[in-house]
């Protein structure tokens, strides 16, 4: 490797004191019908954003038919037993708000904000959504008409190819290895599929309503209790499907896209939840690996060499299980250079312990983007959601930093040879296949799918 | 009505920069920016891509921080950087935890006063940048639509209609010399603004510009080519192939009015009427009511950010069955529509409420998502030098508030003529593709 030597910075002025980060105070409630809230007043804009979640999400009804939570959601907002599509739409506008609703492998939610002027109204509104969705036999056509289009386009974009192949490799007969249904299973979509899901997950009891913003949280907590009080029904039953089997052994596999001028790369392998003790040292040797600009990949292959634009590496955690990945668009010719590079990164980290100063840098990164959350809304709304989703500690927020600041080098070196599988990742490479092919299969064994998931070989 | 005030404080060095302070003592973070005034509108002939090209360069060292030490001095201090090229303006930002503030102004100080890169810091960026293009525009779907596609297609001047991401002879043919009579050319502290926003006081702010940038020295004030266009008087259209979709798609661009007249104000409520998502016409007519469209939305891109000629642009994908032509038609009526009827008094008054709301979203984070105060930073860089008025910030809103229908009508009868647009058909080469079970239910 010719890398070129470090040099040094001279004359910076030192770090001031640090200003002590105060994370507001929550206020928690359960409303008589077992809903509950999580409130935050944060005053930046007269604006307030909110999230009304659902424990459950397309993994839960998965056995019916992928993204079908999804579908629900969307067409959830498309009429209530009050208000028709095109004047959900209008009232939206005529009190300043955005919503919009979805669903991922774990979650449904309806995410608004709006002005603090008109909170009640919104508040109103998603609570006709959440419990009188009409779902409207024309509305229901059309958007399904529309998925169509959305899932053909998906199988055009190499970031859908890469991540649909890795998580059908990662999770197997599970819930999570599906991301996007097919065409024909969006075909295959009943209204009343739709609506069964609706009535079974939009209840009181499996759902969490969390606000922050410009309010005083007492007033709000009532306004709360106003409109979603005489809402009532029972909690779903929930059945965890049995864990996927950990891939073994390093393999690859080609999404072949007849004329790519670049390879997508994305490789990954098992790790772990939210809740796991060892999720903040993983966040942090992530951090070190791939996960800030200044990290080890993002110098490697794009500062030092220029193979790639947006190297990046993170941690993704669902609900009943995580997994480490690693991504970068490069050129034709260096697919099996960056491999080379990415794994060598992996290795290190793996078997050389971080200098401390390396790792100060990185405890100073992740500690200080964290409390980035605290100075917008829905930073912190997101901060506060994670938190209840995963029904983290109540002192999450406040206690985050200082286990990032214990970790040692030795934590990060045990950390690395636990979840950095290099010996396990499964890699992905989304591109013309007579251009990477040969460079992919130094790799490992190697498979070849087309864009619409058919094996070729 | 709840009305929102920003404070600050701004002043002008005598090196002719430019400071804005807006303090705001929420959260423990401070968000530093300098925009300089240059953008890929106006950069050299012959030299395509090169204002973004050299963004990177200023990434890739300066006297006192060699290669990779700004962006780890950044990160390392808890804190997040980037930069990005736009028409008229090129701006570098951080936010940091606010005890790492003198920090961040020092190392922006050191590459105002004397970039350091070499030829092999260009041949990196060079390689960086030639990816960048791969990942967004050519190995994409629809990629650069409409942004790229339609600049050559609607104007006639070489600084509106170039490749503003360069084309890869143009990058190719960059060399160290024209980085350093770029940066001697427009990055000059006569050619920026400071701007400071969130954990820092108004006079220690202004203190320390001074005590970090007082000292650089002035430069020649830099030349502006004309980028006036001639007067369009006909409809303009253009064809890019389409590599990887298989939907077909088109653009249409309206050319738009001056900055901070009547028609601006008006023409970004209509923006707001024909764009404005679920509920904005384009949307509800040929996504919703009539179905010919998969998607229809745009708009103003970047409303106060644009200092010379721009377009109000509709993107639209269409289902295969329908022709360019009948949707084009479908497009036209929406047009043909506000023109003729105006918009209803309880339609604008449902418009200016949703602008003044996303108007305070734009103010506490806006483009920059994960940035908190971006879109302060940009609304306060912009005013300051397109208008040498910060304070526009606070006062602007008024003028989009104040909009009457009749306003809006003549905007739209004024600017949403024929002979003032430009269209571009996106067409995929290859047909829909052959074994999908859905495929009849599109119809």
């Amino acid at each position: 490797m010719a890398s070129r030597a470090m040099e040094v910075a001279i004359g910076v002025p030192a770090l001031a004191p640090e200003r002590a980060v105060t994370w507001p105070k929550r206020t928690r409630a359960r409303l008589s019908n077992g809903l509950e809230v999580i409130l935050a007043e944060a005053h930046s804009i007269p604006k307030f954003h909110g999230e009304l979640f659902f424990r459950s999400g397309n993994a839960a009804v998965a056995d019916r038919l992928p993204g079908l939570a999804e579908m629900t959601a969307t067409v959830a907002r498309t009429g209530t037993t009050k208000r028709a599509s095109r004047q959900i739409e209008e009232d939206l506008r005529r009190i300043g708000a955005e919503l919009s609703s979805g669903a991922g492998a774990d979650t449904s939610a309806i995410s608004f904000s709006g002005l603090s002027e008109f909170a009640e109204p919104l508040l109103g509104l998603v609570n006709e959504l959440a419990r009188e969705g009409s779902f409207p036999e024309g509305e229901f056509e059309r958007e399904r008409r529309q998925k169509l289009e959305e899932v053909k386009m998906e199988r055009t974009q190499p970031g859908f190819l890469a991540s649909e192949r890795l998580r059908k490799i990662l999770f197997g007969t599970h819930p999570y290895a599906q991301v996007s249904p097919s065409e024909a299973q969006v075909a295959a979509y009943k209204r009343k599929d739709l609506e069964a899901v609706y009535r079974e997950l939009y209840a009181p009891a499996n759902a969490i309503l969390l606000l922050v913003g410009d309010f005083d949280s007492n007033t709000m907590l009532k306004s709360a209790e106003k409109v979603f009080g005489g809402w009532a029904g029972k909690k779903p039953d929930s059945k965890a499907a049995a864990a996927p089997p950990n891939p073994r052994g390093r393999r690859v596999y080609l999404v072949h896209v007849s004329g790519a001028v670049q390879t997508q790369i994305l490789a990954g392998c098992h790790a772990i939840t939210r809740k796991h003790p060892d999720w903040v040292k993983l966040g942090l040797t992530n951090s070190l690996y791939g996960g800030a600009f200044n990290s080890r990949l993002v110098m490697n292959i794009r500062e030092d060499k220029g193979y790639t634009y947006s190297p990046r590496s993170g941690v993704s955690a669902l609900r009943q299980h995580g997994y480490f990945s690693v991504s970068a668009a490069v050129r034709n010719e260096v697919v099996a250079a960056s491999l080379t590079e990415i794994f060598y990164e992996m290795d290190k980290l793996r078997s050389v312990p971080v200098p401390q100063p390396e790792l100060a840098d990185a405890q100073n990164y992740l500690s200080g983007v964290f409390s980035m959350g605290l100075a917008t809304q829905d930073g912190l709304l997101s901060q506060l959601s994670t938190v209840a989703l995963n029904e983290l500690p109540d002192d999450y927020l406040e206690t985050y930093r200082q286990k990032v600041r214990a970790l040692t080098p030795a934590d990060l070196l045990e950390t690395a040879r636990k979840y950095l599988d290099s010996a396990n990742m499964q890699i992905v490479v989304v591109g013309d296949r007579a251009q990477i092919e040969s460079q992919a299969a130094l790799f490992g064994d190697l498979e070849v799918f087309g864009a619409q998931g058919a094996r070729l070989s | 009505m709840n009305r929102f005030h920003i404070e600050m404080e701004s002043t002008k060095l005598a090196n002719g920069l430019d400071v804005v302070v807006a303090p705001d003592s929420t959260a423990p973070v401070v968000t530093v920016g300098i925009y300089y005034k240059i953008g890929f509108r106006l950069e050299p002939q012959g030299r395509s891509g090169f204002a973004h090209l050299f963004e990177h360069m200023m990434f890739q060292g300066s006297a006192n921080a060699p290669k990779m030490q700004h962006i780890k001095l950044i990160n390392s201090s808890g804190g997040v950087l980037n930069g990005s090229t736009s028409y008229d303006v090129t701006n570098y930002y951080e936010a940091v935890p606010s005890n790492a503030l003198e920090r961040v102004l020092w190392l922006e100080a050191d590459r105002m006063r004397a970039l350091k890169v070499d030829d092999e810091n260009l041949k990196n960026q060079r390689d960086v940048v030639k990816e960048e293009v791969r990942v967004n525009v050519m190995n994409q779907p629809y990629g650069g639509f409409p942004w790229l596609d339609m600049p050559p297609v609607a104007f006639r001047n070489w600084a509106n209609a170039h490749n503003f991401y360069g084309d890869f002879a143009d990058l190719d043919a960059a060399h160290l010399g024209d980085v350093q009579a770029f940066f001697k050319t427009y990055y000059v502290p006569n050619n920026a603004v400071l701007l400071m926003l969130g954990d820092v006081k108004a006079e220690e702010g202004i203190a320390l510009a001074k005590k970090y940038f007082a000292d650089i020295p002035a430069g020649a004030p830099p030349p502006f080519a004309d980028p006036s266009e001639p007067e369009q008087a006909e409809e303009r259209r253009g064809n890019v192939e389409e590599k990887f979709g298989t939907l077909p798609a088109m653009a249409i661009g309206y050319v738009m009015p001056a900055r901070r007249t009547t028609d601006w104000c008006a023409m970004a409520l209509l923006d707001q009427a024909l764009h404005g998502g679920r509920a904005g016409r384009m949307h509800r007519d040929l996504v919703l009511e009539k179905q010919i469209a998969v998607e229809a939305g745009g708009g103003i891109d970047d409303l106060f950010g644009y200092n010379g000629p721009t377009q109000m642009t509709t993107r639209i994908l269409h289902k295969p069955e329908y022709s360019s032509q009948q949707t084009l038609d479908a497009f036209d009526a929406v047009i043909r529509d506000v023109r003729e009827n105006g918009i209803s008094a309880d339609e604008l008054e449902q418009l200016k409420v949703k602008w003044r709301s996303d108007y305070y979203a734009t103010l506490e984070g806006g483009r920059g998502g994960y940035l908190p105060k971006f879109g302060l930073m940009h609304l306060l860089a912009c005013f300051t030098l397109f208008d040498n008025q910060p304070q526009l910030v606070n006062t602007i809103l008024e003028g989009f508030l104040a909009v009457t229908r009749e306003e809006v009508q003549s905007a739209a009868k004024k600017y949403l003529r024929n002979e003032r647009r430009a269209i571009v058909f996106r067409t995929p080469i290859k047909a829909g593709v052959a074994d999908s079970a859905g495929k009849k239910e599109a119809a």
